[in-house]
């Protein structure tokens, strides 16, 4: 038998401290030895029966029950009736919670007997129910914000870039179109579109849709490419040569069917993305409330039943209830700083992406959303910590309880 | 007597955790299966030609009823660059799942590739004619048409006496013509071209040609090129090639509505009538053109054109595509608001049916058993052969005298190896 398990050895006190508002008095008399019997309805300690440590039973704090001279506290004897309204602030102000948590299960304890197995299966249970629902709460919050960033990241922003700078090198292609001769500024426009648009494809922009019609606008950029070479193969101010740059022209600017508008569409799109996967909408915040709320009633309801603990059981504290609420507040603060920091980020990434870029200045916007979204990825694999978290918290409040919820257990027959 | 019936207090707290953590981590991935699951939703990418106002029309009256019918979403890409894009997205091993595509040389190529299902177990047989969705020598079918079109017509302003279109037809500048459509520039040149030898030649001729049979350097197709070189004026007058050339084929009519009037009448397919806001103000009529091509000696010959679909990826989303495409309804909503014709048996207007007169005219035209319908000879033609035609078109006008390079290439081109060509274009020759 673990010394720490044994109510006598950690000397836990027979009396009630409410009742009179001071320590039990040594050597007051057993209930072996005054002939008081337990009453067996009341929750005893599992050796109390055995005889291996008689009259010595954990502390109950019926506050309302006469504390009478060689009874030990929660052992009422015949013919003392608690009252209820005066038991009631010995729940700790978890009545309530009690009755839906513990009531359905398990019958009340008859009137005047221990409540405190009750009170202690009332406690566990919370503690694990809102551990449960702060972790969820927390990890699908923490993915809320921190899901999109690896999107962006690879993806979306990038792909406004690499639009950009499609749009951009076709309008100098364009330019370099109606050059007297062919230059060669013209064909290194047309590489830089098409090396542009196939990194946006292999960003996967806008899922199979996007990448249709990236297909369709690369293709579109050859014919174009065509065309001009057909016009510049024409003598300079020729009819034919007119024609074909009408046709290279009406291919690149068609209003709706034309390369840029399709680019355009593409990068609305993309824009669109950004947007979405960038802000901090309604259910965020809800989330992020819920969240907030539940994690301060699971910092609460450890306080309270470290309280309980001591009040019950004289132990100034529970290591694996203090060790449960550190990593609580550890853990809220970390995910809280990441997901400050990402969002951050991704704000300024999106405000960055917004402006109208062309030429060096997409470079530039390239390597400062590199910065932006620095980090992230790192950030973003924490939310699988939040549920090793979660799970150690429940661990800790699990076995910062079953000791005493075991001592209980035993009911005499 | 055990103090711990259900265990011991350790394997009560694994339990315990176990469950816990169990439960936690269902939910967790209930969550995010269910969030993803939301947004996903079965597709079908779907190509064709059609962009601008026709993109809408098929948007409208085709794509959204069948989102909504099927729950399937369609991604839909239009390009005139269609032939472009088909040709990239094959090569690059991702082809749409359904293409609607003019040409049926093209989509016989496709078909020798091995790129296209088979559809005879798909659409009825008793709705469509063999010359519309035509077997291929392998036995199978893989093609149906959605829409069709007239071409041997030309369209002019109502009140337009026939003295006056004799008058006009000789002065070329007369003839509203555009030659610009982006990549596929040149077609409305081909469309000409192939009319002129259909009704100088007749239909056998224009068989012959249009399967790589006829050389381009024949006296039959030497005379087509000149015969249309002299209606448009070519080598006459740099303004008018200009004009020509640089014009794009939908805004051709526009003079026709102006004041004064820049031209009367136009070689246009039968979608023109709507798709042209100038023919509609001055309520464009028809007639043959056969009655004034010069030298066109055929009776009842008519060339057409045709939206045929292809099945490319056999999904069941595609499959189910394919036959709400084929059905009278969808043909008949979509030949409506694209005023085309559909050649459906189950989709034909009731005798007495309500519309203009010119549309009655031509749905009974395209319908008529007596007639010949030869299709669109450059879409049955393999695709470099009908590009270099388009092109060849351009250059003519431009420089009538290089008439026979232009020719000997076209030969060259289509001797080429490893083509395929249509035996059968037209319906009235065996």
């Amino acid at each position: 038998m673990s010394p720490d398990r044994d109510p006598a050895r950690r000397g836990e006190r027979g009396y009630d401290a409410h009742a009179s508002g001071s320590e039990p008095a040594a050597g007051a008399p057993l209930a072996p030895a005054t002939g008081a019997r337990p009453d067996p309805g009341a929750a005893m300690p599992p050796h109390a029966g055995t005889g291996a440590h008689p009259g010595a039973p954990p502390a109950e704090s019926h506050a309302a029950a006469p504390v009478r001279s060689g009874a030990p506290a929660g052992a009422p004897g015949p013919g003392t009736v608690p009252q209820e309204g005066r038991r009631a602030p010995a729940d700790g102000g978890l009545g309530a919670v009690a009755r839906v948590l513990g009531g359905r299960r398990r019958p009340r304890p008859a009137p005047g007997a221990s409540t405190t197995a009750h009170e202690l299966a009332v406690r566990h249970r919370l503690l694990l129910a809102l551990s449960a629902l702060l972790t969820l709460s927390l990890f699908v919050s923490y993915e809320g914000v921190h899901g999109d960033a690896d999107p962006l990241r690879t993806s979306s922003a990038p792909a406004v870039l690499s639009i950009d700078t499609a749009l951009y090198a076709l309008g100098e292609a364009e330019q370099d179109a109606g050059a007297a001769t062919p230059t060669s500024d013209f064909q290194k426009q047309i590489s830089v579109a098409a090396q542009s648009l196939a990194a946006a494809a292999g960003d996967d922009v806008g899922g199979p849709s996007g990448r249709q019609a990236l297909q369709t606008v690369a293709a579109l950029i050859t014919v174009y490419a065509v065309k001009v070479q057909q016009a510049q193969l024409q003598p300079a101010g020729s009819a034919l040569r007119q024609a074909y740059l009408s046709y290279a022209t009406s291919i690149l600017t068609d209003q709706g069917s034309g390369i840029l508008a399709r680019l355009k569409v593409l990068q609305k799109q993309q824009r669109a993305a950004v947007h979405r996967q960038t802000s901090f909408g309604p259910l965020l915040w809800l989330g992020w409330a819920a969240t907030l709320v539940i994690a301060l009633a699971l910092a609460g309801c450890l306080l309270e039943t470290q309280l309980f603990l001591r009040r019950r059981f004289r132990r100034r504290y529970n290591r694996g209830l203090l060790a449960a609420g550190a990593l609580l507040a550890a853990g809220l603060a970390v995910t809280l700083l990441f997901t400050v920091w990402t969002h951050q980020g991704m704000t300024d990434t999106r405000q960055l992406l917004d402006r109208r870029l062309t030429g060096p200045a997409i470079t530039d916007a390239g390597r400062e959303t590199a910065a932006h979204l620095a980090h992230t990825g790192f950030r973003a694999s924490a939310a699988g910590g939040i549920l090793i978290g979660g799970v150690l918290v429940m661990a800790l409040a699990e076995t910062g309880l079953r000791r005493h919820i075991d001592e209980y257990r035993f009911r005499p027959r | 007597m055990s103090a711990h019936p259900g265990g011991g207090p350790a394997r009560r707290r694994a339990r315990t955790v176990a469950v816990v953590a169990s439960c936690l981590a269902l939910l967790t991935a209930a969550v995010v299966l269910g969030a993803r699951a939301a947004g996903r939703e079965p597709t079908v990418t779907l190509l064709a030609n059609w962009t601008g106002d026709d993109e809408g029309n098929l948007r409208r009256t085709v794509i959204e009823p069948f989102e909504r019918k099927y729950h399937v979403r369609v991604d839909y890409q239009g390009s005139s660059a269609e032939s472009q894009v088909l040709g990239a997205d094959v090569e690059s091993g991702t082809p749409p799942d359904v293409v609607v595509l003019t040409g049926p040389g093209e989509l016989a190529d496709y078909a020798r590739q091995k790129q296209l299902q088979p559809l005879e177990d798909l659409i009825p047989q008793k709705d469509f004619s063999t010359s519309w969705a035509t077997p291929l020598a392998d036995g199978h079918v893989y093609w149906f048409p959605l829409k069709a079109d007239l071409k041997s017509i030309v369209w002019y302003p109502a009140g337009t006496s026939e003295r006056q279109r004799g008058q006009a037809r000789d002065r070329p500048e007369q003839w509203c013509v555009g030659m610009g459509s982006g990549a596929t520039s040149g077609w409305p040149g081909t469309d000409w071209i192939e009319d002129i030898l259909l009704q100088q030649h007749g239909p056998r001729a224009y068989q012959a040609w249009a399967g790589g049979r006829l050389s381009w350097r024949s006296p039959e197709v030497r005379q087509a090129w000149k015969t249309w070189g002299l209606l448009m004026g070519a080598g006459t007058s740099d303004t008018l090639l200009r004009r020509t050339l640089q014009t794009d084929y939908g805004k051709a009519s526009a003079p026709v509505a102006a004041h004064p009037r820049g031209c009367t009448l136009e070689h246009q397919a039968s979608f023109i009538r709507t798709q042209s806001d100038a023919w509609r103000r001055v309520d464009g009529r028809y007639e043959p053109s056969a009655r004034l091509i010069p030298g066109a000696t055929a009776h009842n010959a008519w060339e057409v054109s045709g939206d045929l679909v292809a099945l490319l990826h056999a999904t069941p989303q595609a499959k189910q595509l394919i036959r709400y495409l084929a059905s009278a309804d969808v043909q008949r909503a979509w030949s409506t608001a694209e005023s085309g014709f559909s050649v459906h048996a189950g989709a034909q207007p009731a005798p007495g049916a309500a519309g203009p007169a010119w549309h009655r005219g031509l749905a009974a035209t395209l319908l008529d058993r007596q007639a010949a319908h030869c299709f669109d000879a450059s879409d049955a033609m393999p695709p470099t052969v009908r590009d270099a035609f388009a092109e060849a078109t351009i250059d003519y006008l431009a420089h009538p005298g290089h008439l026979d390079g232009l020719l000997t290439n076209l030969d060259a081109l289509t001797r080429a190896p490893d083509q395929t060509w249509l035996p059968s274009v037209c319906d009235q020759v065996p």
